[in-house]
């Protein structure tokens, strides 16, 4: 797309950059120092703070500690069991499922709330804090909320049943299946707003002489929207992407606060963060089991991760 | 719009021809719509709290005018907590927070979206990986990593896994390089160094993104409740959060009293976000891309 | 919970793990307690959730009291919020930072006990035993630990059965026949079930508690295994699966906390809820209409009612462990303990309290009708939850397993297997 504003961003080294880039406007620096003074806070931060406690407890998965005792080695019994625990293939394929259905929606619908924002004249500002307003909520009150909307007796299932939609009460908050579908749907209201601010950004530096140049063409507000604001914010949308997936995957406050904090009906609901909080914490934390969970966790998300990193990388090069 | 000028974005002549009014009409009504589901159940938590002692709260359908509307609940609030004192400590928090974010991922965003040197990709990687970890697996042996630092029961204490998170970094990365090389390499060739291409002109064309990092920063270090509540002992250096938490009772709650503790909780956050949202446009305006 | 003590033989040697050896932050100064039992020194000493206005001057009397009988003592007070207290304890635990005396209930302080953190009461002060009810001391008695008491009990809790007398009336039932046991409150659910469609009589799994009220053998002798998988749990399950079948229970109700239990008898669609002696004035408070129609009656069970109870533990790696310990058994005299369960409409566990005419006599008050029924029932009652049935995990399994076999997913059989391998696997892993 050569209309693109879209300066090629991604996760992944300078290297593989598009060819038409300049590699020289990249500035090479005399210092080998300097780059890393920059990056010195953020890494300290991160590494210290992040990653080497992530790797102390991904070397407990290799052991049958607990909490308050000290294991032994037990090799890979950890991921047996893992592989056994029928609550293990539930969580699995309800990260899954999350993950494919609110990705997309994520990428999408901010966008188009975004654009449509971001031309609402003098009301922009007072929208632009309304739509905020869910991300500052505390989950505990989106949690009460939403199951008064959405339970049997809820205004959702009154409305339908005024309308004639329904003969019998959905059951969003009972049904395996349409809970999960709930929560995705509070996942996404949250964060519309979330990503719409990212994308408020992104939007304000498409070049503006892309839309007046739409314009000129006779360009509808579709196809401005789809050949002007979609190219010029998708590195954007490529972040937003695995964001949003990583996100998703790692689900928890929204099944969390619709089920009441049980993992749904006869467990039907439990998410992998759900899992590995009901193992990991608490005084009897059996933190060995824990830790092997979250480093499946961890392998499946970076392979998520590197497969859409894969992908945009197919796009990007024509 | 914050401003009295027109936006140049939607002024385009045909677009602005061809459909103004059914067109704008009906952003309106999607627009109001999306206000009312999205910001409609703050109402509802609104009007819990205004709801009168003896007053049913769990009839059906339920009710959203209080019958006997009172404002004791907050006067309650105010009475039993030192909103004041917290306030004051999960602002100094949430400043941390907001610097700390501000300049390190701004300066990591840097370097890792403008310049070139060996290590890069690791230093990115690290970055993603970060953003991988889940933060219920880590907690208490930040918990441990903070103690031995002799942090524990400081505000500081609270701030410091979060004082750069890996998120903001990506997001700073992804605003610089798509930044265009011209002004970049216009300073080179002037003889800037990295530092002042970094301030000078990098810095201002990213200032809407590192608005939406200080927003995050401050909303994430002020709804933070079990890191600040495990790290901090003394009741003085509570945060807000934590401390509104004594709102629940040992033996039963009050849904009023609780509705309105939430409420007094999310007035700063509106007005911080609120006010920085006029800022971050007129930010764009001045220091954006003008074609 | 078996009624005879076992001397304690094992906590002694129990290893603790490394993480625990740092000794606990006590902020004392450098006196120590000296060898003619003067007490001396300062202790920290944290609740949960009671430091607000109903609460705070009572405590900072008692530590007063308490500082002015022994100079040179300092209680340093602190108090965790309602939410994340198990994430509390399980940080400064890992970390080796306890307080010196804590307030949790006996399935924490089993875990933590477990671990070897606390300190054997049973061990280093015998004596303290006469001054509790026989039941609460034995529910802070730990046999799977060597019979070692591991805290001393504190304020105890049970209430009454709350009925909804229109609903009871709409609904073909007779609100002057209460049930009172859990077959005639199965039998009045059928019918309920039967005559409406949208009221239920009951809207809660059973719990463990549940479980012992119903006499289902929890564990074996030892203390070591759980046994609730035995022919009357089984039965127990049956009954709730029957109901379920004739829509007596609904799918929503398979997930129900007791939060949403509440709100259900709130809005007046349940006929019988499980309470305390706060439910009286919450229904008063928020739920005017179903207050007028309120009928009240004895906690069900089959065997003997359920109560809950609180404790104080020692840090047994306290730097003052005399002044802990003396402390500890100061807040739960019989005096002390007088004073907070009626500032706290809760029930003292120490020996004789319940004799106090506040909890004998009848002025016709319903307020006072439920104060002194529930102490009366405290004499009855039992604490059903065995301490090693520890953490939410436990608790969720059994709930999820039960609903599965609701479902018809499982065998009722094979869903509480599953539920006490699960558990028996855990208590396992932390021995």
């Amino acid at each position: 797309m050569t209309l693109s504003a879209d300066r090629g961003v991604s996760l992944r080294r300078g290297g593989a950059r598009p060819p038409r880039r300049s590699e020289a406007g990249l500035a090479t620096h005399r210092w080998f120092v300097t780059p890393w003074l920059f990056l010195l806070p953020a890494l300290t931060v991160i590494v210290l703070m992040v990653i080497v406690p992530f790797v102390n407890t991904l070397g407990l998965a290799f052991t049958d500690s607990t909490l308050l005792r000290e294991g032994e080695f037990v090799g890979l019994d950890n991921f047996r069991r893992m592989f056994d625990d029928e609550r293990f293939t539930t969580a699995l394929l309800n990260s899954t499922l999350y993950t494919v259905c609110v990705v997309p929606c994520m990428m999408i619908l901010p966008l188009i709330l975004a654009a449509l924002v971001s031309g609402a004249g003098r009301l922009a500002g007072f929208f632009r804090t309304t739509m905020y307003l869910p991300v500052v909520m505390s989950s505990v009150v989106v949690g009460l909320i939403w199951t008064n909307m959405l339970d049997k007796r809820g205004l959702v299932n009154e409305l339908f049943g005024t309308l004639h939609m329904v003969a019998e009460p959905v059951p969003f908050l009972s049904d395996r299946w349409l809970l999960l579908f709930s929560a995705m749907f509070v996942t996404v209201w949250t964060g519309l707003g979330y990503y719409m601010v990212i994308y408020l950004a992104a939007l304000a530096n498409i070049d503006r002489s892309l839309y007046d140049a739409a314009a000129v063409d006779g360009a509808g507000v579709v196809r401005t929207f789809l050949n002007v604001t979609v190219p010029g914010v998708r590195s954007t949308m490529a972040l937003i992407s695995v964001l949003s997936s990583v996100a998703a995957f790692r689900v928890f406050g929204e099944v969390y606060v619709l089920t009441g904090g049980t993992g749904g009906i006869g467990g039907g609901d439990l998410t992998m963060t759900m899992l590995i909080q009901r193992e990991g914490t608490g005084l009897q934390a059996r933190t060995g089991y824990a830790g092997a969970i979250s480093l499946f966790m961890f392998v499946i998300l970076g392979g998520l991760l590197l497969a859409q990193l894969a992908m945009q990388r197919k796009q990007r090069t024509p | 719009m914050a401003h009295p000028r027109p936006d140049p974005r939607t002024v385009a002549p045909a677009v602005r021809r061809r459909g103004a009014h059914p067109g704008s009409v009906l952003r309106y009504i999607i627009l109001t719509g999306m206000a009312v589901l999205l910001a409609g159940p703050l109402v509802w938590q609104l009007s819990l709290s205004l709801k009168g002692a003896g007053e049913p709260l769990y009839t059906q359908p339920p009710k959203l005018i209080p019958e006997h509307p009172t404002l004791e609940h907050f006067s309650e609030v105010l009475h039993r907590i030192p909103v004041g004192h917290y306030l004051l400590n999960s602002l100094t928090v949430a400043a941390m927070a907001v610097v700390g974010n501000v300049v390190g991922a701004t300066c990591a965003g840097y370097a890792l979206g403008k310049l070139r040197f060996r290590g890069r990709g690791a230093a990115a990687m690290i970055c993603v990986a970060a953003l991988l970890v889940p933060s219920e697996t880590v907690l208490i042996s930040q918990f441990l990593l903070i103690r031995s630092a002799g942090l524990v029961n400081t505000l500081f204490g609270v701030v410091v896994p979060t004082l750069v998170a890996a998120l903001n970094v990506l997001l700073m990365r992804n605003a610089f390089s798509n930044l265009p090389q011209e002004f970049e390499e216009a300073a080179i060739v002037d003889g800037a160094n990295a530092w002042q291409r970094f301030i000078r002109v990098s810095v201002p064309q990213v200032k809407g993104v590192i608005t939406v990092v200080a927003i995050f920063a401050f909303v994430g270090s002020w709804n933070d409740f079990l890191w600040p509540l495990i790290t901090l002992s003394d009741e003085d250096k509570y945060t807000l959060t934590v401390g509104l938490n004594r709102l629940r009772g040992t033996f039963y709650d009050d849904p009023r009293l609780i509705a309105a503790g939430t409420i007094i909780a999310l007035v700063p956050i509106v007005i911080f976000f609120a006010l920085l949202q006029r800022y971050f446009f007129r930010g764009l305006e001045s220091g954006g891309l003008k074609g | 919970m078996t009624s005879v003590r076992r001397p304690s033989t094992l906590v002694a040697g129990l290893a603790l793990g490394s993480v625990l050896m740092t000794a606990c932050g006590t902020g004392g100064d450098a006196a120590s307690d000296s060898s003619d039992g003067k007490l001396s020194g300062s202790i920290t000493f944290q609740t949960w959730n009671l430091k607000n206005e109903k609460f705070t001057p009572y405590f900072k009397d008692l530590i007063a009291a308490f500082e002015k009988d022994h100079p040179g003592t300092k209680i340093k007070w602190v108090d965790q919020p309602a939410e994340g207290y198990q994430d509390k304890l399980s940080a400064d635990a890992a970390a080796g930072s306890l307080p010196d005396v804590v307030d949790m209930g006996p399935e924490a302080a089993y875990t933590l006990a477990q671990a070897g953190v606390l300190l054997d009461i049973g061990k280093a002060d015998p004596k303290a035993e006469s001054q509790y009810l026989d039941k609460a001391w034995q529910a802070m008695t730990f046999d799977g630990l060597g019979g070692g008491t591991y805290g001393y009990p504190w304020y105890l809790n049970t209430g009454p059965s709350f009925f909804n007398k229109a609903l009871l009336t709409k609904c073909g039932l007779d609100p002057e026949k209460l049930p009172t046991t859990y077959d005639q409150l199965f039998d009045q659910a059928e019918t309920m079930a039967k005559s409406c469609s949208d009221t239920t009589m009951i809207a809660r799994m059973p719990a463990i508690e549940t479980f012992g009220e119903y006499g289902v053998p929890l564990m074996d002798a030892g203390g070591k295994k759980f046994t609730y998988n035995g022919a009357k749990g089984v039965e127990f399950v049956e009954r709730f699966r029957e109901l379920y079948a004739k829509k007596g229970f609904s799918e929503e109700q398979l997930n129900n906390l007791q939060t949403k239990e509440v709100e259900e008898f709130k809005a007046g669609r349940l006929a019988y809820l499980p309470g305390s002696s706060y439910t009286l004035n919450d229904l008063k408070e928020t739920a005017p209409d179903v207050y007028k129609n309120l009928a009240i009656g004895p906690r069900i069970n089959n065997s003997a009612p359920n109560m809950y109870i609180e404790s104080l533990v020692v840090n047994a790696t306290s730097k003052r462990q005399a002044l802990a310990t003396a402390f500890a058994k100061y807040v739960t005299g019989s005096a002390n303990q007088l004073v907070f369960a009626k500032k706290a409409s809760v029930f003292p566990s120490s020996a004789g309290s319940l004799d106090d005419a506040y909890f004998t006599e009848d002025d016709g008050d319903p307020a006072t009708v439920v104060r002194v029924e529930g102490a009366a029932q405290v004499k009855k009652a039992v604490v059903w939850w065995p301490p090693a049935f520890s953490g939410s995990a436990d608790s969720e399994t059994l709930r999820e397993q039960i609903a599965q076999a609701l479902l018809g997913k499982k065998s009722a059989q094979q869903a509480l297997d599953d539920s006490v391998t699960y558990s028996n696997e855990r208590l396992d892993a932390n021995g």
